[in-house]
């Protein structure tokens, strides 16, 4: 009953923003009318209020575990502890997009209630908002009912979620992500309703300023989660492996962090300011091609949803839909943005445009990484895969342009070429410590990778240039942008330390009888293999590993794991890890061989602490720049 | 040039999408159809009461159906299975990591529809054969794997995928 009922909430959530937009369409050409604008904001928000409510007993319904609805049985289970009967909602496509949705609605109720009563642009935005939710709360419903009951008679039992996803990074992760790509619909409805509107004296940025700056936050936290979780939980050995579904999601994050650099500069400068809407559009376009990717089940991936042409259609249409709509205004009125006023060249504006550039070529390339195979399939039937090597060679020199751009804007000025004798100032030192750097890296570890060596000299000369300034300024007393050196460094220390990584890390695969061990080389001195046990657990059977290892003259106990689960059958593996800040000692076990001894699977991963820690650094900058008053 | 620049501004979405939609609606179908008869694993297996699987138990036309106690689905879809088999179509189970002791239980308490049920506990032939979990159904035509569908077994998807090929095979003989 309580299922119907909050079904019953759904379809009258769609029926209410059905009337938000059929009220507004008849009275288009009607005289304005003050109550026009209450009336819809009022049935809005009574709809977003449907929708959350909904949901709420939609939790409800999976927490007292009702198996007579089909999605909560196939999923979730009665042995499970509430907190993953809860996060079993979003472990796959019905009650992930259920989440997408409400989280939808939650920036949009959000958004909509705190702009001014009278701004001229709210009863555009208010439309825009209605129309995007209402299209996809219909794809779920008429597509991928969450709600749906299996019917005469429910199931006695769940069928349990994938092991996998029994851990709490379960629970942040997807929310995180979505958090963040639903919340660039903000920016998205606000700059097609200015596009709409046509007075082009309005000023927007500062609106969905704040805004733009929280959903990039939780794009960021969301994407290192997924990566974090890959590597500690998953016992994947790495941290970022260009799925594509990394891909689709990474695609947003470049265009969001292009965006906010275009919108300090949007105000001051006309071409930035068609940039700026530009990117806006394309973020939220770009978040509905990852939802389109992930769910319509056209790429293999281990984050895509069971494939059903019927969804990716609806998808792709609805998506097309708003996207070409707000494209479609944009350059429409294109010829009315554009002034003849150059950008000087040198000043802040012309790096900021530079950096755009760059972004959309970094967008591009991953785009047509993602797509190539798809493409060449369908015209020839061959299959082809595109990994990482592919995305190396083409990110190298990209970082490097990027990275001499930055250490040269660091000392621009708005709307005035740069002075020469100030770049010499900051350029020179930063390049022959950069260099120096290098140099030492080199000498000390033996190892050389041209693109490495690019990465890790790009992050330098990003990170020192930003270190510098910032200690400079700290002397002569000078204005210190903290949220951008913060940010800018967490950049610069990414790039260092993933190529580090790449050049320092290395496997080994090993192959011992219990009791036995090995040296393995100069840091690790001897490998023992102790003993196993396999044991049964709750609902799991555990092998389990006793392993010593003498590392740099220190001794480490290691005991991996693997799992075989009962209900599924499926067989997880638990790294051991054993971390220092430096270096990750990172242990897998494998099979048992047909002479009785066993496989692991060593890993020595460098720096991998450090790349989590740019990724915080650069949230810790955004979140300072977002408290900032001003643009500047 | 700026002509040119907002006609691509359009125009590159729409290809984008176009392209897309052909891939979901062309490519798709094409895979489906032209799912490759295959040979059906060796195997050595017993049945649920302990007796050798024979080899011919594949000949002919066979519905083998991936079921387990612990499957709900399979419970779903059991009464129209027991349709099936109520009009002579022969249906071999192949018992999907589950314990006999409760997979024989759970046949007493809804009724066997199956000819025999092939006991693989450990899910090795299941394996072989590319199941990814129960319920799933193969249309089997002397010892060839003809056509295969994943999920519940229905009405629907019985008429549009399996009939077809059984009536053509039945034609054919």
């Amino acid at each position: 009953m309580i299922g119907e009922i909050a079904h019953f909430l759904s379809l009258s959530a769609s029926a209410l923003l059905c009337m938000v937009l059929i009220f507004n369409l008849f009275f288009a050409f009607a005289e304005e009318h003050a109550n026009q604008l209450i009336l819809s904001l009022k049935l809005f928000n009574q709809a977003c209020w449907l929708i959350f409510i909904s949901f709420g007993m939609y939790v409800y319904l999976a927490i007292i575990d009702d198996f007579s609805i089909a999605y909560i049985a196939n999923h979730s289970n009665s042995q499970l502890p509430i907190f993953y009967k809860v996060t079993s909602i979003w472990s796959a496509h019905e009650g992930s997009m259920f989440l997408w949705i409400v989280f939808l609605t939650l920036w949009s109720i959000f958004f909509i209630n705190f702009l001014k009563k009278d701004h001229p642009l709210k009863k555009l935005t208010l439309l825009i908002l209605s129309l995007i939710i209402l299209g996809f709360l219909l794809f779920l419903l008429l597509t991928s009912n969450p709600f749906e009951r299996i019917l005469p008679f429910g199931a006695l039992e769940g069928a349990d979620i994938n092991p996998v996803l029994q851990d709490p990074a379960l629970a942040i992760h997807p929310p995180m992500l979505y958090l963040g790509y639903v919340g660039f619909v903000v920016a998205f409805s606000f700059i097609t309703a200015f596009l709409l509107h046509g007075n082009f004296q309005l000023q927007w940025e500062q609106d969905i300023r704040k805004w733009s700056f929280v959903a990039w936050i939780f794009l960021t936290v969301g994407i290192t989660l997924g990566s974090w979780w890959a590597y500690y939980e998953l016992g994947w050995g790495g941290y970022w492996f260009w799925d594509p579904v990394e891909n689709v999601a990474l695609m947003p994050w470049l265009a969001a962090t292009a965006f906010m650099h275009s919108l300090f500069a949007s105000s001051k400068s006309n071409i930035l300011k068609t940039w700026t809407m530009f990117l806006g559009i394309l973020i939220f376009a770009l978040s509905l091609f990852g939802a389109f990717i992930v769910r319509s089940g056209i790429i293999d991936s281990v984050h895509s949803f069971a494939n059903d042409p019927e969804r990716g259609l609806y998808l792709l249409s609805f998506s097309g839909l708003i996207t070409l709509l707000a494209l479609g205004i944009f350059a429409y009125r294109l010829p009315q943005l554009n002034s003849s006023k150059l950008v000087v060249t040198g000043s802040k504006e012309s790096f900021l445009s530079m950096n755009n550039i760059l972004m959309m070529t970094a967008i591009f390339s991953i785009f047509l990484g993602v797509t190539y195979p798809l493409i060449i399939e369908s015209m020839s039937g061959e299959k082809v895969s595109i990994g990482p090597p592919y995305y190396n060679t083409i990110f190298s020199p990209l970082i490097l342009i990027t990275s001499f751009f930055i250490m040269i804007s660091v000392e621009a000025l708005w709307q005035r070429s740069l002075p020469i004798r100030a770049v010499a100032y900051s350029v020179l030192p930063t390049i022959f410590f950069a260099s120096i750097s290098v140099y030492i890296i080199w000498i000390y570890t033996q190892i050389f990778s041209m693109l490495a060596y690019v990465g890790i000299f790009s992050g330098l000369l990003i990170f020192y240039s930003y270190f510098f300034r910032t200690i400079n300024n700290f002397f002569k007393k000078r204005y210190i942008n903290k949220g951008s050196a913060i940010a800018h460094m967490g950049l610069g220390l990414l790039f260092f330390s993933v190529s580090m990584n790449s050049i320092l890390s290395y496997e080994k695969n090993i192959n011992l009888f219990s009791g036995q061990s090995e040296r393995i080389n100069e840091s690790i001195q001897e490998f023992m293999f102790k003993d196993i046990k396999v044991y049964p657990a709750s609902n799991h059977e555990v092998i389990s590993a006793e392993v010593f290892i003498l590392q740099d003259q220190k001794k480490i106990f290691l005991n991996p794991q693997k799992r075989q689960y009962m209900t599924r059958g499926q067989i997880t593996s638990e790294t051991a890890i054993h971390a220092t800040p430096l270096k990750d000692t990172y242990l897998t076990i494998g099979d048992q061989l047909e002479n009785g001894s066993w496989t692991f699977s060593l890993k020595i991963n460098y720096f991998v602490k450090w790349i989590w820690l740019s990724s915080a650094l650069m949230v810790l900058g955004i979140s300072i720049a977002m408290f900032k008053k001003k643009l500047t | 040039m700026n002509q040119i620049l907002r006609l691509s501004l359009i125009l590159l979405p729409v290809m984008i999408i176009v392209f897309f939609g052909k891939v979901l609606l062309f490519d798709g179908e094409k895979q489906a159809s032209n799912f490759d008869a295959k040979s059906f694993p060796v195997f050595q297996l017993n049945d649920l009461n302990g007796n050798l699987v024979q080899a011919d138990a594949l000949k002919g036309i066979k519905l083998l159906n991936v079921w387990a106690s612990w499957c709900i689905t399979c419970l779903v879809e059991h009464p129209f299975l027991t349709n099936l088999s109520e009009n002579d179509i022969d249906i071999i189970g192949l018992n999907y990591k589950n314990k006999d002791t409760k997979a024989i239980a759970w046949l007493k308490k809804h009724g066997n529809p199956y000819e025999l049920s092939i006991y693989d506990p450990r899910g090795d032939l299941a394996f072989e054969l590319g199941v990814t979990g129960a319920p799933e159904s193969f249309l089997i035509i002397d010892n060839q794997v003809v056509a295969h569908i994943q999920g519940e077994l229905n009405q629907l998807k019985w008429d549009s995928i399996f009939l077809p090929i059984i009536n053509a095979e039945k034609q054919r003989q």
